[in-house]
This record gives C-alpha cells, structure tokens and sequence, in this order.
C-alpha cells in the first residue's frame, strides 16, 4: 500500500516536471498543436474542389471551320477542362505548355474538316504535359472523351442521313458500354483519396520525431540521471510520465481530425467514426512506442532523429496511398510492413472506404499493437543509456 | 572583403567538422534520391489483378474476357459464378476489381441492343480505378469497330475503317511520354530535397551556435552583411557539387528523362540555391537547438510538396496558398527545374520562375541580414552589461 502510494506520488511529481517543460518553451506545442492542425487545414482547403476542375488547356485550330469551332466549344463544355488561350501555330501552344501555362492543347490541322466530308479520314491530335501527371491525366481523359464524341456524331449523322433511327444509331455506334462503378469513392475526390492518410501520416511524423526528441534530449542535457532517478529507477514510470501529456495532446488531434472529416466534410465512411477513432488512437501509441523504441536502439538525440524523420517521411510513399505497392518491387513490398502507417492506410480502406468486416484488417490491427509492444524489448537498454550515456555533439 | 573571406573558411570548417551537419548537407542528399528513385523506379502498375463474374458466358463475352486479360494494365485471376463470390475475392484483397457481365450480354448485341458491362473498382488507389477502365474501354471499342464492320459489310477494309472512325485521334504525351510516376513524382522531390537539407543543415548549424553562445559577430570589424555574405558562399560551395549529383547523375542512374541544357540549368539552380541558403538562415534564426530544426522543418515537406502545384495541378490550388506558395523556393524551383528537365524548355520560357527565385534570393538576404544585425546587437548590449 505504501508502495503504490510512493509510485503514484513519484508519478505526480514527474508529471509536475513534465508539464513544466512542455509549456517551457512554444516548440511543443507548435509540434503537438500547431503544426497537425496547420498541415490539416492546409491539405482540406487545398484540396476544396475534390476533383480538379476547368484545367487551363489551348486549342490550335488550324482549319477554323464550323465543325472544328463546334469540337471545341464541346471540349470547352468538358468539366476538368478550361480553353484559357488559342494559338495560330502548334510551336505557340508548346511554348506555353513549356511555361506552364496550359497543361495540354487539342490540335485540328489545316484541312480537317473538308477531310471528313470526303471520307480521308483525317487525324486531330491532342498534346498533354504528363509531368503534371494528375492534371496531364485529367485534361488526357476529357480531350479522349471530346475524340471519340466527335466521331461519334460524325457516325451519327451519316446514319440517320441513311434513315436509321435515333436509337439504331446510338446501338450501332456504341454496341457496348462500360458502366463504371467506383467503390468508396465514386466522385474521384482527391481529398478523400490523399487526407485520409496524409493527417495520420504528418501526425505520426510529428509524433517519431517528438518522441526521440523528448527522451534523448534529456540525455543531451543532462538531466537524464536526474530525471531517472526521480522515477526510483523505474523505467515504465519515467517514460509514461514524459509522453503522457503528449500522448493526450496528439490523441486530441487524431480525434479532432476524425471528427472533422468524417463528421465535417462528410467523407466517406462505412462503419461509423468510432472504430476510425480507435485506429487512430492505436496509431498514436504505436507511433510513440516506435520513437521510445528508436531512443532506445540509438541513445542520441541526432541518430534517434534522423531516423525517426526517414522513417517518417518514407511512410508517405510506401505506404501506398499515392503509387500502389504493386508497382513497387518484392523488397520493398515487404518493406512496407515495418511501417505503422501502412497499417493503418489498410485498416482504413478496408474497413472505412470499402466496408469489409473488421475481421479482414485484424492482421492489421495486430501490427499495430505489436508496433505498441514494440518500445518493451529496448527498455533495459534505454535504462542503462539514460543513466550512463553522456552526450557527443 | 577579408573577413567575409574568413567568415567563408570557418564555415565551412565549421560544416565539415559536425557530423550532425554533415549528415544533412552530404548523406541525406545523396542517399534520399536514390531510396525514392528506387521505390517508385517502375513508374508504372501492371496487371492488376480483376475477377470476373461472366452471367453470359458467351463467345463473344468470353473474347471481352480474354481481351482484357491481354492488357498490360489488367490481368484476370479468378472466374466467379456470382456476384457474392466475386465481392468476397475483393474483400480478401486477392483482386481489385471486378467486372460484371450479365446474362442477356451476347443476345443484346446479337439483336442490336446496346450490351452494358459492368466493373467495380476499390477506390483505395486511383491506380486501380484508372487501370481497370483505361482496360476495358480500349477492349470495348476495339470490339465495338468489329460489331459495326460485321454488320456494314463494307466492300473494301479501309472503307469498314473510315465509317467505324471517321475522326482519328492521336494522343501525344509531350513530356513524361508514358505517364509513368517516377518521371512526374521524382523532379519534384529531388529539387525539394535540396531546399529541405538545406533548412535541416543551416538550422541545425545556427541552433548549434544559439546553444553554445556563439554570437553571431566574431570579427570585431565584420557586419553582419559581410558574415551574411561568408556564410551564404559556404553553403553554396557545397551544395554546388550536391545539387549537380542531385539533378544530373540520380536522374542518369534511373534512367529519368533529362531534357535539360547544362547552360540552363546551371543558370536556372543558382538563384534557387541562394534563395534556398537565405531562406534557410533566415528561418534558422527562430532555431534554439541543434535537433529542434529536425521538429520544426522535416513534417513540412508535405505540405511544401502540394503546395508546388505538381501533383495537385497549380491553377486549382485556392489564391491565398498561391501566394503563401510564392514565398517558399520550392514552388518557383520545382516548376522551372520540370520545365527545363522535362520539356528542355530554355530559360526564357522559365522567366517568371526565375525572376521570382531572384526576388526571393533578395528577400530572404535582407531579412537574414536584418535579423543577424538585430542578434549581433542585442548580443553586444548582453556583453557590455556584464
């Protein structure tokens, strides 16, 4: 009784020391608070229109006839697609392209249209920028769409000049179509698609690298045996009274940033916030656990760091919410599992965009817990680093 | 001129003595590019796997069927009897899609009706969505001329061609011809490499300084323009060597494209550097510690990266991040760097990216110099009360 007694005063003074140092000085908070909520407003206002909308693109109309002009107007019509500018000649329209002022341009050569009433079979060309892959995608897919459009009603016409009715023609010229269905997302909203792992991921960033910081600092500065001491040697108390105060904090925000986007901006998701809140609570822990683990793999504050922001930063890509890992090689495929956010991108996916049964993404939730347990195996070694190490700049 | 001589000398000494420093301004720069190349250096994904739930099993679905598995993007790994069966082999993530072609499929294009086909795609990557239907549109309208010729009964093959498409079109990737995400993500990332080093570098250098009281001002007679100018030209002749790595050989290594003129781009890179350095020591200023650089710099490469404008297209970013992007190098670097990179633009068409690095480069010299005159000073009072 008296034992507990004493563990919870020890507790309470280190939790006294820890609040101190953490309102000593504006860089924790800026970690904990300013800088997630900074990096979640940015990403959501960014990222507003979903889906980009009216692309700056230019048409090159070298024919200027009455059909060409109608194309255009069409292309114009087209929701991702914007004609800023018309240029005289395609080396204008590649000049601006090079300037970024248009991320493609639709061409109709000189002839086209007289071409097409004498059955040649002319040829329109359309020129995207793909090293702006998303808008080089986007304005690709509508100028596609306008193509086959405009032959269609060529088709079209020449059918129901034939007698054909309307509905002949429209079978004839499209015998099959492709219904698609986009599961989860099907407005192609990029918000959904990236925020939903970009806010864990900076979270979990933030998380590595104030984690490492905290710990090894008190080796830097000297006051790890102090700080050690105060604890009676106990390890787990040290620890649990340090990240307390930031466990509470990030976890604040991981419910502040579910609760904004799934409750908020209304995204997606299958099975209530709570399991999302859970996940990301997991997520927190394992971050924190995988920073103590780092402080006590490399008892320094500039090893435990750098590794904490390459593992951190390396997340984003591998975790494959951009690029999927099926285009990446085997190694690297295997690699992915070392990192929490990986986990937790699957767990969301499956469980909150897709909607499969929990018991699909258990695996997932065990690499998360195992990333929590993680800490346990360097906790002797960080023990002996923080009452012996002494700091080498 | 001698003291910023000296100031120069010191610095670099003083870079090349700190591991910690070094760390950031040589290993980082040179082992990062080479890790991102190589996580994405396949550009593109290839057959994604798709089950099939064929209610027709026709001929004619079943040449659909093999069309499809004949495409790079997809590949067919399962047949379903329904559609239950085809949902599970996507929960158990052994496809991504499905596609779905019911029961009257062949009957409709026997009799002329419009035939549907549907497919699901997981949305849990846009890759998957684009890949599956980028597949099956290409299949469906190649088998859709063959319908329209079978039925014409055109006398010669190319008149079955002109009434199938009487339009051709041509698509033209001008830079990035195949739309590969290295070559798009890759530029990007190696410019902001440069700009983030260096805020990790200098930062944690002036932290280094803050913490062991090292003013500012050594030389009795240097001004913190001279100590500006010394400290500037460090950082530079060591990013020279690093940047041509960066730019030059990574992308030689990975086979990226490299359109760029030498001339150009060595023309283009330095006010980027200078812009970069002055934006480094300027923010440096609000550094306590050495590490506190790493928790202060490294998250925001994220958002620095969207706010560049690449992968989320630049004329959709909202006016007020606009112009918060015009104070940071990267956005005006990224953009010019691609430009010369992958479309060999000459520095004329990269004017207004190069005018604003020049007009940053002037900024972030005058705010480091205003802040290290007002530290030198403040130091100066400290000394002369004691």
């Amino acid at each position: 009784m008296r034992n507990r007694q004493s563990t919870n005063n020890r507790f309470r003074t280190l939790l006294h020391r820890e609040l101190r140092i953490l309102f000593s000085r504006p860089l924790y908070i800026f970690c904990c608070v300013i800088a997630p909520l900074g990096t979640f407003i940015l990403f959501a206002t960014l990222m507003n229109d979903g889906l980009p909308t009216e692309l700056p693109i230019a048409v090159v109309d070298a024919d200027n006839t009455s059909t060409t002009r109608k194309i255009a107007r069409n292309l114009d019509a087209m929701q991702q697609i914007d004609i800023i500018s018309r240029y005289a000649d395609i080396l204008r329209a590649t000049e601006a392209m090079r300037r970024g002022e248009i991320y493609a341009f639709y061409y109709f050569p000189q002839g086209t249209t007289a071409d097409l009433l004498a059955n040649r079979q002319p040829t329109i060309s359309f020129y995207m920028n793909y090293s702006y892959l998303v808008a080089g995608s986007l304005t690709y897919r509508d100028m596609y769409i306008t193509s086959l459009l405009a032959n269609a009603s060529v088709g079209r016409a020449t059918m129901l000049a034939k007698g054909a009715s309307l509905q002949q023609a429209t079978t004839f010229l499209q015998p099959i179509v492709i219904e698609t269905h986009a599961i989860g997302n099907p407005w192609l909203n990029y918000s959904i698609y990236l925020n939903n792992t970009l806010y864990p991921g900076v979270l979990s960033l933030l998380i590595f690298l104030l984690t490492t910081y905290s710990i090894t600092s008190e080796i830097k500065f000297g006051t790890a045996k102090q700080w050690i001491k105060e604890a009676d040697d106990n390890i787990v108390i040290a620890l649990v009274s340090k990240l307390l105060p930031q466990t509470i904090l990030f976890a604040l925000m991981a419910i502040f940033y579910n609760i904004f986007l799934y409750k908020f901006l209304h995204f997606p998701i299958h099975d209530g916030i709570y399991s999302m809140i859970i996940a990301s609570l997991l997520m927190v822990i394992a971050s924190q656990s995988f920073g103590i683990f780092l402080s006590g793999l490399l008892p320094s504050p500039r090893w435990a760091m750098s590794i904490a922001s390459l593992w951190g930063v390396v997340s984003f890509s591998i975790s494959g919410f951009s690029f999927p890992i099926e285009g990446m090689s085997g190694s690297i495929q295997a690699l992915t599992n070392l990192f929490p956010l990986r986990h937790y991108f699957m767990i969301y996916c499956n469980q909150a965009l897709l909607g499969y049964p929990i018991a699909e993404v258990l695996i997932h939730y065990a690499a998360l817990i195992t990333f929590c347990l993680l800490s346990i195996i360097v906790l002797p070694r960080l023990k002996r680093a923080l009452k012996s190490y002494s700091y080498i700049e | 001129m001698k003291t910023i001589f000296n100031i120069y000398i010191r610095e670099l000494k003083q870079c090349i003595e700190d591991l910690g420093v070094m760390v950031f301004l040589i290993v980082v720069p040179i082992g990062y590019p080479l890790l991102y190349t190589y996580i994405y250096s396949q550009e593109v994904v290839h057959d994604i796997p798709v089950t099939v739930c064929d209610l027709s099993n026709s001929s004619i679905s079943r040449c659909f069927l093999q069309k499809c598995d004949a495409t790079p993007e997809i590949a067919i790994v399962s047949l379903c009897t329904d559609m239950l069966s085809a949902r599970k082999q996507m929960k158990e993530d052994k496809a991504k899609g499905i596609i779905y072609i019911p029961e009257e499929f062949a009957n409709n294009i026997q009799s002329n009706i419009q035939a549907h086909v549907s497919i699901y795609c997981s949305m849990a990557s846009l890759f998957y969505y684009k890949a599956i239907l980028v597949a099956c549109t290409e299949v469906s309208l190649s088998m859709n001329s063959n319908i329209q010729i079978a039925q014409l009964g055109g006398l010669t093959e190319r008149e079955d061609e002109i009434y199938t498409t009487p339009l051709q079109h041509v698509a033209v990737g001008i830079a990035n011809p195949t739309a590969g995400f290295a070559n798009f993500i890759i530029p990007a990332i190696l410019v902001l490499i440069l700009q983030q080093t260096l805020l990790l570098g200098v930062g944690m250098r002036m932290g280094t300084d803050r913490e062991h009281h090292r003013p500012a001002l050594r030389y009795k007679t240097s001004s913190a323009l001279a100590y500006i100018i010394g400290r500037g030209f460090a950082y530079l002749t060591i990013y020279m060597p690093v940047t041509a790595y960066i730019l030059c050989i990574v992308p030689a290594i990975f086979n990226l494209s490299q359109l760029s003129h030498a001339q150009t781009l060595a023309m283009f890179m330095l006010p980027y550097l200078l812009a970069c350095i002055y934006f480094a020591i300027t923010l440096g200023h609000f550094i306590r510690n050495r590490e506190t650089s790493m928790l202060m710099f490294v998250f925001t490469s994220i958002p620095f990266l969207f706010l560049s404008g690449i992968s989320w297209p630049g004329s959709s970013i909202p006016i007020f991040w606009k112009y918060v992007s015009y104070l940071l190098p990267s956005t005006p670097g990224i953009n010019g760097f691609v430009a010369i990179n992958e479309t060999g633009a000459p520095l004329f068409d990269v004017l207004f990216e190069y005018r604003l690095l020049w007009l940053q480069t002037a900024f972030y010299f005058i705010t480091a110099t205003v802040l290290t005159r007002r530290k030198n000073r403040k130091r100066k009072i400290q000394l002369l009360a004691q």
